[in-house]
């Protein structure tokens, strides 16, 4: 009983982690420079989960955790700045390549599947709570 | 008189089991108070400790008493300072002294996997427990009650 506790946490945390790969990715939509100060656009990342066999419950339950944290492959948004510092020789500035509508998209459905994890450590402590009352 | 009623029982085994949910839940709260303190390493009572501690003081109070051959079978009942059932059940209340040794050591974790929702969690289960000794207990002393006033209650 108590292991689906430790199922429902492991998906809290990924999913807060979830959100912070989020949150950073927009965050850093207009970031130019990388940490050394050079001239390169940052690239946005993504976390992938992957199921944890390290925490199993009876049935066959399993937890979840992040897997990798992956970097994305599109290529940087060009936007014409001939006045930038970072500019290249045709004027370009390389932006990252953040879609917010996604990374919104993103950011609910990690809310949501917190929020439904949270649900279901409140089913799980009312039916402890249930069985309790058979003996105290 | 008393001592032999509750510690017959399983009274003083769920007493250690509150105790120790008792001082862990405290030690949880301290990690969620720091969660944003710099340096902070996680705290933790080990249950596991705990409730191996627990298993040995159990084990060593189911021990049989040692009789010795002189006291007769109801020799027990005229010779409470010897070695009678009353010094047996002080011996036995002696094996739990052990187990508080258990929640004096606390646990240090690196600051690896800190976060809120695994000490809620841990939160979660302890309160689980501490509820569910508390019932119990509560249970026992119920049963003491209809017993000393002859009545259901």
């Amino acid at each position: 009983m108590l292991t689906s506790f430790d199922i429902s946490t492991s998906a809290l945390v990924a999913q807060r982690a979830r959100l912070n790969t989020i949150s950073s990715n927009i965050a850093n939509m207009s970031t130019t420079r990388n940490e050394r100060g050079e001239p390169e656009p940052f690239i946005p990342r993504y976390v992938t989960f992957q199921t944890d066999t390290d925490q199993t419950s009876y049935g066959g339950g399993s937890g979840v955790k992040v897997g990798s944290v992956e970097y994305s492959q599109e290529p940087p948004r060009m936007k014409y700045e001939p006045g930038h510092p970072d500019a290249d020789a045709q004027g370009y500035v390389k932006y990252p390549a953040v879609d917010m509508t996604m990374e919104f998209v993103d950011a609910l459905e990690a809310s949501r599947s917190y929020e439904a994890n949270v649900g279901v450590i409140e089913v799980s402590k009312n039916i402890m709570e249930n069985t309790l009352r058979i003996i105290a | 008189m008393l001592s032999s009623i509750f510690s017959s029982s399983t009274v003083p085994l769920l007493e250690q089991v509150v105790n120790f949910t008792e001082a862990r839940h405290g030690v949880l709260a301290g990690n969620i108070a720091n969660l944003d303190t710099p340096g902070y390493k996680t705290r933790d009572l080990s249950p596991e400790l705990f409730q191996a501690q627990l298993r040995e003081a159990v084990e060593a109070r189911s021990a049989p008493p040692i009789q010795s051959s002189s006291i007769g079978q109801y020799g027990n009942y005229e010779s409470p300072h010897s070695t009678g059932p009353v010094s047996r059940v002080d011996r036995n209340l002696a094996a739990f002294d052990a187990v508080k040794n258990s929640y004096k050591s606390i646990l240090r974790h690196d600051g690896v996997d800190v976060s809120m929702e695994n000490q809620v969690n841990q939160i979660v289960k302890n309160q689980t427990e501490h509820n569910l000794a508390v019932g119990i207990l509560s249970n026992q002393f119920r049963l003491l009650r209809a017993a000393i006033s002859e009545r259901v209650a």
